[in-house]
């Protein structure tokens, strides 16, 4: 028999029974629509996430953060220094697989042009010239600061696109550069602006004119960086404060480096613990962050959403099968005569159970579709109460996999009718009331 | 050579423990273009051998041929194909597809021998017209009296141009008129040619045919020409 054929007397029979086919389709639309939903949910995490990881830097970087001591050290946990900018230099000095190291210490201050016009609370970042790599900083006029700045400790400046145009409105980057900013009240050069950095999302909706409606930028902060040179913020801006300090004592705020070729990660590793383990004497007051393990830790998250959303899917379209089976199963036992006349008239076996076959999968896929259409009014509604980094992201592999769900739900739940069916003996089927 | 030739065949069921000999060695010969009436009470055994002549079961033992085939050890699909292509059946209940429009239920047939659609109309609407059913195409077999109903059994079984047509008590839900006028179809069907096999319970019928076989408990008792 002709598929055709088949399918042309499944939709016939389909449309003889609207709401009975509607009612045995429910499982499958909500398990479709739930696991478009779910997929485009998690999506949205994981979109999310790489935007995060974008704006904290690649794989390549690893955090130095503070831990506390284990306890068999902590009774000479005080003769370390902490995390110095002895431990950068030692850094930059031995470990070879390490192709920057970013110090950093900040400090929030009160940020305004000469005259003070346009003042504003801000962090100022005392920083190195290798932060310009491992902040993934592009200039758009100007320059970044180099290592003769942080050798004179000069009063100079580079600061984010935000903060440019809060100061200077309507001035474009390059006439910026030169001018002087206030910065705790000393006058400090500006030397380089940032580019704005915004997501493409964003770029496209500046573009048009429109202002982005999303709340969350993962790049605020970078936009609104006021950077100076580490050695002009220790002693103009934090001697004041810290008066017991010296350069090489103080505490530091962060320590980032960055890997310099990602096949040799874990050497790299075991050279900064190898090298911190000396400079804090032994002491483990300090732990290696690595992207890697904020990735996995989100990674695993999202698997866990995915999973349950997954499995709550997978329910929906085992009961959906089963309820579509149920169906057949009623159908067929309705329509006996019917297939006593077809195997009469010549109807092989195969040709009957195609047909009940075909008919379920076409079941499925029409409550697959169905699926579909609700999994988009599903997904509007958590576009309105997710948070706004998480924005629902719907994929055509996540709408291909659901509805590869489905049709598989469907001709499993058909299997049992259809063979049913077709073991229907004519003579029997015949005299069937 | 026969168009169907049995010999010794029987069909035994089994019911529990008990074996109910329902067809017991038959011998028949039926010659292409005969008009042939078998009769008998009912348990006679006439139901049980008009399926077995129309390829919807299996013989126990004995030989079975049918167009030159030996069916008695025939596969669920040869069986389709041969009830396919060289057998039309009219039933008592006219057995019509309730769902579909007398074009579709005339063209049933023509769907399990793979004809394309467009042909299977053109051919199910000749038929039709030939049976005198080309006013009522499109409807369905509820808005149908019982001899419509039974014309367009008679035009099914005659779509796909078999060799055999059997009437399993052809006349029996229809009143003495309506019976006569399908009667004398099956008299202008044998007079064209075709092989024509009435399963009756009612002498009066079997004497329209040019044979009747008389069976009694699964035997062939009687035969003779009316």
């Amino acid at each position: 028999m002709n598929p055709l054929v088949a399918i042309s007397i499944g939709l016939h029979e389909i449309a003889a029974h609207k709401f009975r086919t509607c009612l045995s389709m429910l499982g499958i639309v909500l398990g479709v629509s739930s696991l478009i939903a779910t997929m485009a949910l998690t999506r949205g995490i994981e979109e999310g996430t790489r935007i995060f990881m974008q704006q904290m830097g690649g794989l390549e970087l690893v955090s130095i953060v503070n831990k506390e001591p284990s306890s068999r050290k902590y009774e000479f946990a005080n003769l370390s220094p902490g995390r110095t900018l002895r431990d950068a230099e030692a850094i930059r000095r031995s470990a070879s697989f390490i192709s920057h190291v970013s110090p950093e210490i900040s400090l929030n201050t009160a940020v305004a042009t000469e005259g003070g016009g346009n003042p504003d609370r801000r962090v100022v970042r005392g920083v190195y010239p290798d932060h310009f790599v491992i902040g993934m900083h592009t200039v758009a006029a100007g320059r970044f600061l180099t290592p003769l700045d942080i050798e004179r400790g000069s009063r100079c400046t580079v600061v984010g696109d935000t903060v440019a145009k809060k100061l200077w409105p309507g001035v474009p980057p390059q006439l910026i550069v030169g001018k002087t900013i206030l910065i705790d009240s000393r006058p400090f050069e500006v030397v380089g602006v940032l580019a704005l950095y915004e997501m493409e999302e964003q770029a496209r909706a500046r573009r048009a004119g429109k202002r982005s409606t999303r709340g969350w930028d993962p790049f605020r902060q970078k936009n609104e960086a006021v950077l100076v040179p580490f050695t002009t913020m220790f002693h103009e801006l934090r001697s004041g404060a810290f008066p017991l300090d010296s350069l090489d004592t103080m505490k530091l705020e962060t320590l980032t480096v960055r890997v310099a070729d990602l096949d040799h990660f874990h050497s790299a590793l075991d050279q900064v613990q190898g090298i911190l383990d000396i400079t804090h004497r032994g002491v483990d007051d300090f732990d290696l962050d690595t992207r890697q393990d904020w990735f996995d830790r989100m990674e695993s998250s999202v698997r866990a959403a995915r999973l349950s959303g997954g499995l709550i899917s997978a329910i929906s379209l085992v009961v959906g099968g089963i309820g579509i089976m149920n169906i057949m199963l009623a159908s067929i036992s309705e329509r006996v005569r019917e297939i006593g006349i077809r195997l009469a008239v010549g109807a092989r076996q195969r040709d009957i159970f195609w047909q009940i076959l075909i008919e379920s999968v076409l079941v499925s896929l029409l409550g697959g579709l169905l699926g579909i259409l609700a999994s988009l009014g599903l997904i509007e509604i958590l576009k309105t109460i997710s948070p706004t980094e998480n924005v629902p992201v719907l994929t055509p592999d996540a709408i291909l996999l659901a509805v590869g769900f489905a049709i598989a739900a469907g001709l499993l739940s058909g299997l049992y009718p259809a063979a049913k069916a077709s073991g229907i003996d004519p003579i029997t089927a015949l005299r069937y009331e | 050579m026969s168009l169907i030739h049995l010999e010794g065949l029987s069909k035994v069921y089994r019911v529990g423990d008990q074996e109910i000999r329902a067809l017991d060695e038959v011998n028949l010969r039926i010659e292409e273009g005969e008009f042939i009436a078998i009769i008998g009470s009912s348990g006679s055994g006439k139901s049980t051998l008009m399926h077995l002549l129309g390829c919807l079961d299996t013989p126990t033992a004995g030989r079975m041929e049918i167009c030159g085939k030996d069916l008695a050890k025939a596969s669920n699909d040869e069986l389709a194909s041969v009830r396919n292509r060289e057998i039309g059946f009219v039933f008592q209940a006219f057995n019509l597809l309730p769902k579909l429009d007398v074009v579709s239920n005339i063209a049933l047939p023509l769907i399990y021998a793979g004809v394309p659609s467009r042909e299977r109309l053109a051919r199910a609407r000749k038929v039709a017209a030939d049976v005198g059913l080309g006013d009522r195409l499109a409807n369905r077999p509820p808005q149908l009296s019982g001899g419509q109903c039974q014309r367009v059994a008679i035009a099914r079984a005659l779509v796909n141009n078999p060799r055999i047509l059997f009437g399993d008590e052809p006349t029996g839900n229809l009143d003495s008129a309506t019976g006569k006028m399908i009667l004398e179809m099956f008299d202008t069907l044998h007079a064209s040619g075709k092989t024509i096999v009435l399963v009756t319970h009612d002498p009066a019928i079997a004497a329209r045919s040019r044979r009747v076989i008389e069976i009694r408990d699964g035997r062939i008792t009687r035969e003779y020409a009316p």
